[in-house]
């Protein structure tokens, strides 16, 4: 079923929402997450409610099956088939949720009891609504996993969670979710925690599993990329509101609100080139289209990427963001530009970490070699458990390795004594990941910055520090009055604004920045890396920039060094990797990256599913 | 791990564990001011019978020579002679043991079977009149000291209410023990009391936290309801907490009962160790000590050993 044969499909909506509110009572007072909010689902379609953090998206989701906290009041009406959930008795609420409706969840960490099997987890789905004996529930258990593609289905059942890798408890939670083949399915960011390539699975699978039953889905997402490549229809959250609404190619392609138009332009695009597009994308294409007949076709190449992908221009021309100029002069440059004369800020020659020892031993890392030269960055991307993370932390000397050498600033850190070593340490700035957890939530942020000042500029009055970090605040584009101000009081894009500054302060000679915008919404992610971009032109400093976001690290980076379990898979410049890879693993990185272009990611998808089944008839089964 | 590997290393590091506390103690008794001798021979005695009784009992010996002779003897069973019962203190515990494992295990269980509903029920009903009650209820407990809580209970339930013994049973054997149950009542009441304070709380604390859980809100999203919740899966996933709490609450447990004993007069662990205490009879002393030190390494051992039970991530070193 094509995207415009489904938004015809008739039938009654399976979920309407007239003029929903949810408001959050707390103690400063009532706090309206969701106001009039009017939408509906049929059999069938997908509806995707998209927005950024606090738009009241998850809240909308949440209020649909029932599942609000207990602070939350919700108004209007949500109404389930037949059943207004507003309201509804919790009895009656759960005879329906697990039956009408079901609901899969962003962390599938968390998601699952981690002392029960998940066998009996998805039985007892079953049994909730089912009148039927234990064992033909586990059964049926047995089956939906098998339905879920999990390999061994009879094993696997008596598995624990934390036997099971993060794409396979999605699955299981998936598997929960449509045990009792429900009208709706809600799926609150499913594939947010996700790598790319297993994202790329669970959206094939959540999709089959739509289309074989006739589900309706609720699909609540921030990626853009998703959307393209799963929704029917779109609808944009702001602030507790919906600003617009319609069919996905119209919303994503020809927004008319100024904030989708906005938030559109704020979502860092992959450049593809044809031949990104694996070998067997011929023939995937054509065969995709059969089912799928070119509804892309009346929307003609619209967008730049479209452009680029279609002609074969060496260069494709793609919507840069502001703080994406640098790649491009790099990619002018040429990778082995300019820059390649300097000795590099860190050098990682043949560094091997291992951890444990003999049979349980881990090589995080093995035999990888790379390096910054001054004034560049370099992209680290891969996906969980690559051991990108891993390489930054040994460029930091914070890992020693088990063998190889690390020079730094063109010191041997092996033969540098401690004093020294924490020396030249004070020339690295790190910006890390989490904005909640990097800084002292009890420190003011004039204490957060001052704290390298302190120890490494002992001589330092107060005053000079205080002038200082007021400096530092200007340069990250925040007002010097935050100095006073508790980290709390902050927004994630505020608070990375200070980890920056504090990371500036010793006026580094390397930036180590381990995903330093993932947690953030793409408005503010680009509001950051803008900043970034700006102070390194200012200040010169080398970036070693950590990333799972192939389509930022394109932008963001002049060099990209793309690693897979423990090794480096290659590396080069930038475009020249990232357009035309060198292994099937990149090509196969790059093409589970979701674009947010409905037209041309159908492309990409259909091309990528026929390489996956050229790939699994060569014997290569791909596991999520 | 494998199970039979990883109670191999437990039972070694265990056995250390109490050797380590024997040197302890043995140091400890020894730092003590006069010695037992002034203790067994009265104010009367002259320097030189207390010189007699130190040499006797080898205590004019070197403190390595001392407890390595101790140590000789403890590994064939013989943990010495008490000064002033004369007689083996192995045979004294072996008396007394039983009789307080009877205490200690009907209080921690009795306590348990209270502690584990109320603290479920309390989160369930946070923050409602039920919670408050039984929170004030628990603190008030746990603040009382288990000498005046057991006078209260003997003053209500035996003085005013003539429902129950004030006094525990007094038969030697367990049999007879167990021949006047409504003697225990009070002494295991008073020695529950300070368990089902402590752990209704743990289990309050755990439950509620579970119930944030998102595996809770995946099971709501399934259709089960809030009770089938409480019972398959936020029970099993707070209980691990308290067990193994409630190893590290073994000596809580010899402790209270010490006093219990005391105070309805029941000859168990506790009244020998409150004896030998005040007389200074180090074998005794020593041998209490070591009994106690035993029972907690075993309490704290089970207890990770039914975590494992439990918990399969525990098995796999993932929790």
């Amino acid at each position: 079923m094509t995207a415009t044969d489904r938004t015809t499909t008739a039938g009654e909506p399976i979920l309407r929402l007239e003029d929903l509110g949810v408001t959050f009572s707390s103690e400063t007072g009532d706090v309206p997450a969701v106001r009039g909010v009017s939408l509906h689902v049929r059999p069938g379609e997908t509806l995707a409610l998209v927005g950024e953090s606090g738009s009241g998206k998850s809240t909308v989701a949440l209020a649909s099956i029932g599942l609000l906290p207990d602070n939350a009041r919700a108004t209007g009406r949500a109404l389930l088939g037949s059943t207004d959930v507003v309201g509804a008795a919790e009895r009656d609420l759960a005879s329906l949720r697990g039956r009408t409706v079901s609901m899969v969840f962003q962390e599938p960490a968390t998601a699952l009891d981690p002392l029960t099997r998940i066998g009996a987890q998805i039985a007892e789905v079953v049994r909730n609504h089912r009148r039927i004996a234990a064992k033909e529930a586990d059964a049926l258990a047995v089956d939906l996993l098998r339905r879920v593609g999990i390999p061994d289905p009879e094993r696997r059942a008596r598995a624990f969670p934390f036997e099971l890798s993060g794409g396979q408890r999605q699955r299981v939670v998936i598997a929960m979710a449509i045990a009792n083949d429900p009208g709706l399915l809600i799926a609150d960011e499913p594939t947010t925690a996700l790598d790319v390539t297993v994202q790329a699975e669970i959206l094939d699978l959540l999709r089959r599993l739509a289309v074989e039953s006739g589900t309706g889905v609720l699909l609540v997402t921030h990626n853009m990329g998703v959307v393209a490549d799963f929704a029917d229809r779109v609808a944009v959250m702001l602030q507790g509101r919906i600003v617009e609404t319609g069919p996905v190619e119209d919303v994503l392609l020809r927004p008319e609100h100024e904030y989708t138009k906005r938030l559109l332009a704020a979502v860092p695009r992959l450049a593809v080139a044809p031949a990104a597009v694996p070998a067997a994308a011929k023939d995937g294409a054509a065969a995709g289209s059969q089912d799928r007949p070119e509804a892309g076709s009346q929307d003609g190449p619209r967008t730049g990427t479209e452009a680029g992908a279609e002609s074969a221009t060496p260069a494709p021309e793609v919507p840069l963001p502001r703080y994406a100029a640098r790649a491009r002069k790099a990619n002018t440059d040429t990778a082995q530009g300019s820059a390649a004369g300097h000795e590099p800020v860190v050098d990682l020659r043949d560094v091997t970490v291992v951890y444990g020892r003999r049979i349980g031993a881990v090589r995080a890392l093995d035999g990888v070699s790379l390096n910054v030269r001054p004034g560049e960055t370099v992209g680290l991307v891969g996906e969980s458990g690559s051991g990108k993370s891993t390489a930054a932390r040994v460029a930091l000397g914070l890992i020693r390795p088990t063998s190889g050498t690390v020079t730094l600033f063109g010191s041997d850190l092996r033969r540098t004594r401690a004093r020294a070593r924490r020396e030249l340490r004070s020339g690295i700035g790190v910006v890390l990941q989490d904005p909640v957890a990097s800084l002292d939530a009890r420190m003011t942020v004039l204490e957060c910055i001052a704290e390298p000042l302190r120890v490494h500029r002992r001589g330092m009055s107060a005053k000079e520090r205080q002038e200082q970090v007021g400096a530092l605040l200007e340069r990250v584009r925040l007002p010097r009055s935050f100095a006073q101000r508790a980290p709390r009081e902050l927004s994630g894009g505020q608070r990375q604004r200070v980890s920056l500054a504090r990371a500036l302060a010793l006026e580094p000679k390397l930036l180590v920045a381990d995903e330093p915008t993932s947690a953030l919404d793409v408005s503010v992610q680009e509001a950051v890396l803008e900043v970034i971009t700006e102070l390194q032109d200012e200040l010169g400093f080398a970036c070693l920039f950590v990333s799972h976001d192939l389509a930022v690290v394109q932008h963001f980076a002049e060099r990209v060094v793309v690693m897979r379990s423990g090794r480096i898979e290659e590396q080069g410049g930038t475009m020249d990797t990232l357009l035309h890879p060198g292994t099937d693993y990149t090509r196969r990185l790059l093409a589970a990256v979701p674009v947010p272009d409905p037209v041309l990611q159908r492309r990409r998808r259909a091309a990528r599913l026929a390489a996956t089944a050229g790939a699994a008839a060569g014997g290569a089964g791909a596991t999520a | 791990m494998s199970t039979f590997l990883y109670l191999t290393r437990r039972v070694l590091q265990a056995a250390a564990v109490i050797l380590i506390v024997t040197v302890a103690t043995f140091c400890l008794l020894h730092a003590l001011p006069g010695g037992p001798a002034r203790g067994i021979l009265g104010p009367q005695a002259t320097a030189q019978q207390i010189a007699q009784f130190n040499h006797e009992q080898s205590l004019d010996q070197s403190l390595p020579v001392q407890y390595f002779a101790y140590l000789g003897r403890l590994l064939h069973g013989d943990l010495g002679t008490s000064y002033t019962l004369n007689e083996p203190v192995a045979q004294l515990i072996q008396e007394r043991l039983p009789k307080t494992l009877v205490l200690t295990v009907l209080s921690a269980g009795v306590g348990l079977l209270l502690a584990i509903p109320l603290g479920m029920w309390q989160a369930v009903r946070r923050n409602k009149p039920v919670d408050y009650v039984i929170t004030t209820l628990s603190f008030v407990a746990y603040s009382t000291p288990v000498y005046f809580l057991g006078l209260m209970l003997v003053l209500v339930f035996s003085h005013i209410l003539p429902w129950f013994p004030a006094q525990a049973p007094q038969g030697d054997t367990l049999a007879q023990v167990f021949a006047d149950p409504a003697g225990l009542v009070l002494p295991v009441a008073a020695g529950a009391a300070s368990v089902v304070a402590v752990f209704s709380r743990y289990m309050r604390g755990a439950t509620l936290e579970n119930l944030s859980e998102d595996y809770v809100r995946t099971a709501r999203a399934g259709g089960s309801r809030r009770g089938a919740i409480l019972r398959r899966h936020v029970f099993r996933n707070s209980l691990t907490p308290v067990v193994a709490m409630l190893g590290y609450y073994v000596p809580v447990l010899f402790g209270g009962a010490l006093v219990v004993e005391q105070l309805f007069n029941y000859p168990g662990m506790g009244l020998l160790f409150w004896t030998a205490a005040q007389s200074s009879d180090y074998p005794v002393l020593l041998g209490c000590v070591l009994v106690i030190s035993v029972a907690t390494v075993v309490g704290t051992l089970a207890a990770d050993v039914v975590q494992r039970f439990i918990d399969p991530r525990v098995k796999e070193g993932r929790a």
